[in-house]
């Protein structure tokens, strides 16, 4: 990162700024009709689905869209299962406490171990090949394995987060700091910097907007673990209520539940895209 | 950048003396089966204290190793280095470094760039910031010093680091082709504004380049190497009156000079 802007050196001052200029409003520009584009996309397939739920005239197999938004504002203050059950809200929040325990406990645990590795050559030739035979492995693999092991309590689900946040992570971690350049910490430690205060302050802070896009692709990884965990094996959460609903044919609110975890999806990400622009100076 | 811009209190220490001694420096081969080479081998170089060398030699003779030990950042094989008859140990804030890219913290602003030595070595804040401050106006910069580096032009960043590294007051600075990445308008005027800092610092100054004319206008002596491992193979004295002015390179005694090193720069190979 430092690099490329480092030796984008010799261009005439003026001539960047002129050019930086026209890119930040080519980008205005881009990203206004870009939303514009994008609000006309959602409102074609909204009306797509209503022309669909018209024709078919089938609620449990595809209810109105206005039917979906009733059954979505009912369900935020009703319960389900009725009496006791929890609300829409509740559900969500169990769901997003199991991913923020999940997903926190791993973005660190990955970030602690690709920083390992990155420093230890020994560690990585250790758990290079783990990672990769783990890969390729899609967490619900595992769902049979853990309720074995440990259950269908909550260890079983914070495990399978884990085994979609640690690996995506490490790899994020490892090919951040390998890509800071050596030159970058030698200043650091030419200037008067000690190992330790170079290692955090220059080392670790010029990867972390890499980290945090690693941090991204691991929320992604956790929302599909703890919904796939929660068909299975849960009485509460998104997907309980997800799955739950559809067994019982009661389409608009399966919709609902798909709605909240593309709400709440969108919402994390664009809290940890607004922490990016926050560190990334060059990327505001 | 004016002339009149740098005419302010000296930052630098005492300026250093560097003693090489018989230096080798070798790095393994990629396989087991091809022998390492040598890039260095009973190397000497006297520096003395406040004197510009500039480093002059084909590419691959071991100049960037030779400034990276000086620096700290690699060890010797064998033989000695010393900075004021302290031998040198590790990279540290009294030898300052300029790399061929200027490699400020994109994440900083210019001015917690320059800071980042003072508050390394937990300098009193106030006055570190009044220092830098100060050193960036000398640098010309004292507008930017709440931009970022990916705001600045070429020159702009070059300044900058220049002025990272004087505000750790080094007796030693050591750059490697520092120049070298800029277009040729640029690169002179960094030239000037480096023999302008230098006629006010007089720090000692080890300096590599490639270019014949840029090691003749700068330097007190050069030094030049000859290929694989890296020995000295000849080191001239520049006679030419100080400060040194860019009409100096019309002179004939600047041509002559200039003539002279490139054959030894030529027979080096
Ligand atoms: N990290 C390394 N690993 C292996 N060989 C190296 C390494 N660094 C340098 N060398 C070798 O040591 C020799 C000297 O390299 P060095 O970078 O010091 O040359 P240089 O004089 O700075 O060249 P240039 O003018 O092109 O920058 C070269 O033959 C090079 O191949
Ligand atoms: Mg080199």
């Amino acid at each position: 990162m430092a690099s490329t802007t480092d030796t984008q050196v010799g261009a005439a001052p003026l001539q960047a700024a002129e050019e930086q200029l026209t890119l930040a409003g080519g980008r205005r520009g881009a990203s206004y009709s870009r939303l514009l584009w994008g609000a006309a996309g959602i409102v074609l397939f909204l009306l797509g689905w209503e022309a669909l739920a018209y024709l078919r005239d089938d609620p449990v197999i595809l209810p109105t869209v206005q039917e979906t938004a009733r059954t979505y504002v009912d369900y935020l203050a009703r319960r389900y299962p009725a009496a006791v059950g929890d609300t829409l809200w509740q559900h969500a929040l169990v769901s997003v406490a199991r991913i923020a325990a999940g997903w926190g406990v791993g973005v660190l645990l990955g970030i602690a171990v690709g920083g390992l590795m990155s420093s230890v050559p020994l560690l990585r030739h250790l758990i290079d090949p783990l990672i990769e035979i783990t890969r390729p492995l899609p967490p619900l693999a595992f769902i049979p394995l853990f309720i074995v092991w440990f259950g269908i309590g909550e260890t079983s689900k914070f495990l399978l987060i884990l085994v979609g946040v640690v690996p995506i992570m490490i790899i994020a971690t490892v090919a951040a700091l390998d890509a800071v350049p050596r030159e970058l910490e030698q200043a650091g430690r030419s200037l008067g910097g000690s190992p330790l205060r170079v290692l955090l302050t220059v080392r670790l802070r010029s990867a972390l907007p890499s980290i945090i896009t690693g941090m991204r692709l691991a929320m992604g990884g956790a929302w599909t673990s703890i919904v796939a965990v929660e068909l299975i094996a849960a009485t509460s959460g998104l997907g309980y209520l997800i799955n739950n609903a559809g067994v019982n044919l009661q389409t608009p609110l399966v919709l609902s539940g798909i709605v909240t975890i593309s709400i709440l999806g969108i919402v994390f990400d664009t809290l940890l895209r607004l922490l990016q622009r926050a560190v990334d100076p060059t990327h505001r | 950048m004016s002339r009149a811009a740098i005419q302010v209190e000296p930052t630098a220490q005492a300026p250093g003396a560097v003693a090489i001694r018989g230096v080798r420096k070798g790095f393994a081969g990629r396989s087991r089966k091809s022998a390492g080479r040598l890039a260095l081998d009973g190397f000497d170089l006297d520096v003395r204290a406040g004197e510009f060398l500039c480093l002059l030699g084909p590419s691959g003779c071991g100049k960037s190793t030779l400034l990276n030990m000086l620096a700290g950042f690699s060890a010797a094989d064998a033989g000695e280095i010393s900075v004021d008859g302290e031998q040198v140990r590790g990279p540290g804030p009294e030898r300052g470094v300029l790399f061929q890219t200027p490699m400020l913290f994109p994440w900083l602003t210019t001015l917690d760039n320059v800071l980042y030595g003072p508050k390394a070595r937990g300098a009193e804040r106030g006055a570190a910031r009044a220092e830098a401050q100060e050193l960036l106006r000398v640098v010309g910069l004292e507008s930017s010093s709440e931009s970022y580096p990916h705001e600045l032009s070429g020159g702009m960043r070059h300044r900058a680091a220049f002025a990272r590294v004087l505000v750790n007051r080094p007796r030693l600075l050591l750059m490697d082709e520092p120049f070298g990445a800029l277009d040729a308008i640029t690169r002179v005027a960094m030239q000037r504004f480096l023999l302008q800092l230098w006629e006010r610092d007089r720090m000692t100054v080890v300096f590599v380049t490639h270019d014949v004319e840029e090691a003749v206008l700068l330097g007190d002596r050069i030094c030049v190497m000859s290929g694989t491992p890296g020995r000295t193979r000849a080191v001239f004295d520049v006679d030419l009156p100080r400060p040194r002015e860019l009409e100096l390179t019309d002179t004939v005694e600047f041509a002559h000079l200039k003539r002279q090193v490139r054959e030894a720069l030529e027979g080096s190979h």
